[in-house]
C-alpha cells in the first residue's frame, strides 16, 4: 500500500491507497518508516506522498473498529510516532506533497515535515475528538512548529482549517492553485533543497530538532503515552462505531 | 574602534548605527567588540525607553565577515567571532528598553539575526533579507533560536533549510518584519513613527513587559546560543566548508554571507 522511488537524490514516498483516501493501516506507518531509515546514503531529500485526491484522511478507522480490544489503534498510535521522529531524524530534509488536505493521522505526520505544498481548497485538522481518540500523540510536535495558541485550537476544535489559514501557523509553507500541481511543486522544491551541501543542511536540522526539543516542554513519548492511554476504552469504541456507521 | 558603532540619544529614544558601510555593516570581531561596547553603555541608560538599531549606507548588515575569517589562519578565529556574535545577541535581547530594528537595506545572515533579536523590525518592500548560510555550507546556528522565538519553528525550519534571500515584502508576510513601507525614502519617516509610539510606553510598564517575554521564551538562557556558536564554528572548521567559502567569495570583499 506504498510505492517507493528513487530519483536521483529524492526519494519519493508514496501512500497507494486512493480508494480509501490513503487512510492509514499499522502495516503502512511501519513500511514508510522503514523505508525512510533504510534510504540509501545517497539520499538527500525525502518528498512524502499520497495518491489521489487527499494525502491522507488518517487512521483507517473500520479497521481500528473490527478490533475492539484497541490493538489496531495502539499499534497506529505507536506506529504513526515512530515515523515522525524517524523522518524528523532523517538527516535531509522532508517535504511533503498534501493535495487535498491531511486529517488526523494525516496532519499528524507534518509534524515530521521540513516543508509541505498544497493547494488551495486543502483543509488540515484532527476531527478525531469526535471519536473519542485524543489527538495528543501529535501535540508535542504542533505545539512547536505552529505555536501553542494554534495548536490548542486545532487539538481541541474538532473543525477543519483551510490551505491559507494553515501557511498563516506555519503548518503548510507553500500553496499552489490546484491539487494537480501540487506533486510536481514538491518535487522542485525537493530537487532544490537536495543540491544544497548536505552538512550544512544535516547540521541545521539536527540543530533546530534540538532546539525544538527545548521548547517541547512535553516528550513525544508522552504525547503518544495520552493517546495509547484512552485506547480501548467504551467512549472510543462507541465513537469508532459511530464512525464506521456514517 | 568607537566609530564603527554610534549611538545617538534624543530625549527618551536613542539609535544604535552600524557603522561600517563600506563594507555593508558586515560584522568582524572588531565591529562586533564596537557593538558590545555601545549595547554595555546602553544598559545603564535608564533615561531612554526605545532603542533603534540600524546600519549606516545601503546595508543594514551584510552578516558575519567569514572572508576575513578565512584568512585568518589561527583555527579559533571562527569560534571567536560566532561566541562574540552570541554574546552581542544575548545582551542586545536584555536590554531593559524596547529595541527595534529599521532595516534599511541588505539584513543577511547573522544581519537578519540582529533583526529577529530586536523586539520589533521595520523594513521597505525591497530590502533584501534572509538566511542563505546553508548554501554556503554554513549552519546559522546561533541565529537559529533568534529566528523560532521570532516566527515559530514550523515557519523557521522552512527558511533555515532552504537558504536564500527574500524580499522586505516576503520577510514581513512570514513575520520576520513587523510593519513594511513601499519605498526606502518612507522608511525614516516611518522609524520615526515607530519610535514616537513605543516612547508612549510608561518606561517602568515597557521594562516589566518586555522582561517577562523574554522569560516566557527563554530568551534569557544563553546556553542555546552559546552551544550555536560552537556548532556553528565547527562547521566552518571543516576543510569542505573552508573550500567551498573560498571558492564562493575568495577575493571579492563587500559580498559576504
Amino acid at each position: 500500500m506504498i510505492r517507493v522511488a528513487d530519483d536521483g537524490p529524492v526519494r519519493v514516498i508514496t501512500l497507494a491507497r486512493a480508494e480509501k483516501r490513503n487512510a492509514l493501516t499499522p502495516e503502512m506507518l511501519a513500511e514508510v518508516t522503514r523505508v525512510v531509515k533504510e534510504a540509501p546514503a545517497s539520499t538527500r531529500v525525502i518528498v512524502l506522498a499520497g495518491e489521489g485526491s487527499v494525502f491522507c484522511a488518517g487512521f483507517d478507522l473500520a479497521l481500528c473498529a473490527a478490533h475492539p480490544d484497541g490493538s489496531v489503534m495502539r499499534a497506529l498510535l505507536s506506529g504513526l510516532s515512530a515515523l515522525i521522529i524517524s523522518l524528523r531524524d532523517f538527516p535531509g530534509c522532508v517535504v511533503v506533497a498534501a493535495q487535498g488536505g491531511a486529517i488526523a493521522g494525516g496532519c499528524a505526520m507534518l509534524g515530521g515535515a521540513d516543508v509541505v505544498v498544497t493547494d488551495r481548497g486543502a483543509k488540515f485538522g484532527y476531527p478525531v475528538l469526535r471519536i473519542g481518540v485524543s489527538p495528543a500523540v501529535s501535540a508535542p510536535f504542533l505545539g512547536v512548529g505552529a505555536g501553542f495558541g494554534p495548536a490548542r485550537a486545532r487539538m481541541l476544535d474538532t473543525g477543519l482549517i483551510d490551505a491559507e489559514r494553515a501557511r498563516a501557523v506555519g503548518l503548510v509553507h507553500e500553496v499552489v492553485d490546484g491539487p494537480g500541481g501540487v506533486l510536481a511543486r514538491a518535487m522542485e522544491v525537493a530537487k532544490g533543497l537536495a543540491e544544497k551541501p548536505p552538512t550544512a543542511i544535516a547540521t541545521t536540522k539536527g540543530w533546530l530538532n534540538e532546539i525544538e526539543d527545548g521548547l517541547r516542554g512535553v516528550t513525544p513519548e508522552r504525547g503518544l503515552a495520552v493517546s495509547m492511554g484512552l485506547t480501548g476504552g467504551d467512549e472510543e469504541r462507541e465513537g469508532l462505531m459511530r464512525a464506521v456507521r456514517r | 574602534m568607537s566609530d564603527l558603532a554610534k549611538v545617538e540619544v534624543s530625549g527618551r529614544i536613542a539609535r544604535l548605527v552600524i557603522n561600517r558601510p563600506e563594507i555593508r555593516n558586515a560584522l568582524s570581531v572588531e565591529l562586533l567588540e564596537a557593538l558590545h561596547a555601545r549595547v554595555d553603555e546602553l544598559v545603564r541608560r535608564e533615561d531612554v525607553s526605545v532603542l533603534l538599531v540600524t546600519g549606516e549606507g545601503k546595508a543594514f548588515c551584510a552578516g558575519m565577515d567569514l572572508k576575513h575569517v578565512i584568512d585568518d589562519p589561527a583555527p579559533e578565529a571562527p569560534a571567536r567571532l560566532l561566541l562574540s556574535l552570541a554574546e552581542l545577541t544575548l545582551k542586545l535581547r536584555d536590554l531593559p528598553m524596547v529595541t527595534c530594528a529599521i532595516v534599511n537595506g541588505a539584513a543577511i545572515g547573522g544581519g537578519c539575526g540582529l533583526v529577529c533579536v530586536c523586539d520589533l523590525a521595520v523594513t521597505h518592500e525591497s530590502s533584501k533579507m534572509g538566511f542563505p548560510e546553508v548554501d554556503l555550507g554554513v549552519c546559522p546556528a546561533v541565529v537559529a533560536p533568534w529566528l523560532v522565538r521570532k516566527i515559530g519553528a514550523g515557519r523557521a525550519r522552512r527558511v533555515l533549510l532552504s537558504g536564500g534571500l527574500m524580499s522586505g515584502r516576503e520577510a514581513y508576510e512570514i513575520g520576520i518584519v513587523d510593519a513594511v513601507v513601499g519605498e526606502p525614502e518612507a522608511l525614516a519617516g516611518a522609524g520615526v513613527e515607530m519610535a514616537r509610539r513605543l516612547a508612549e510606553g510608561g518606561p517602568a510598564a515597557l521594562r516589566a513587559t518586555k522582561h517577562l517575554l523574554n522569560e516566557l521564551d527563554g530568551s534569557l538562557e544563553g546556553g542555546v546560543v552559546r552551544r550555536g556558536a560552537e556548532l556553528s564554528a565547527r562547521v566552518i572548521g571543516l576543510e569542505e566548508t573552508r573550500a567551498r567559502l573560498r571558492e564562493k567569495f575568495g577575493a571579492s570583499p563587500g559580498n559576504r554571507p
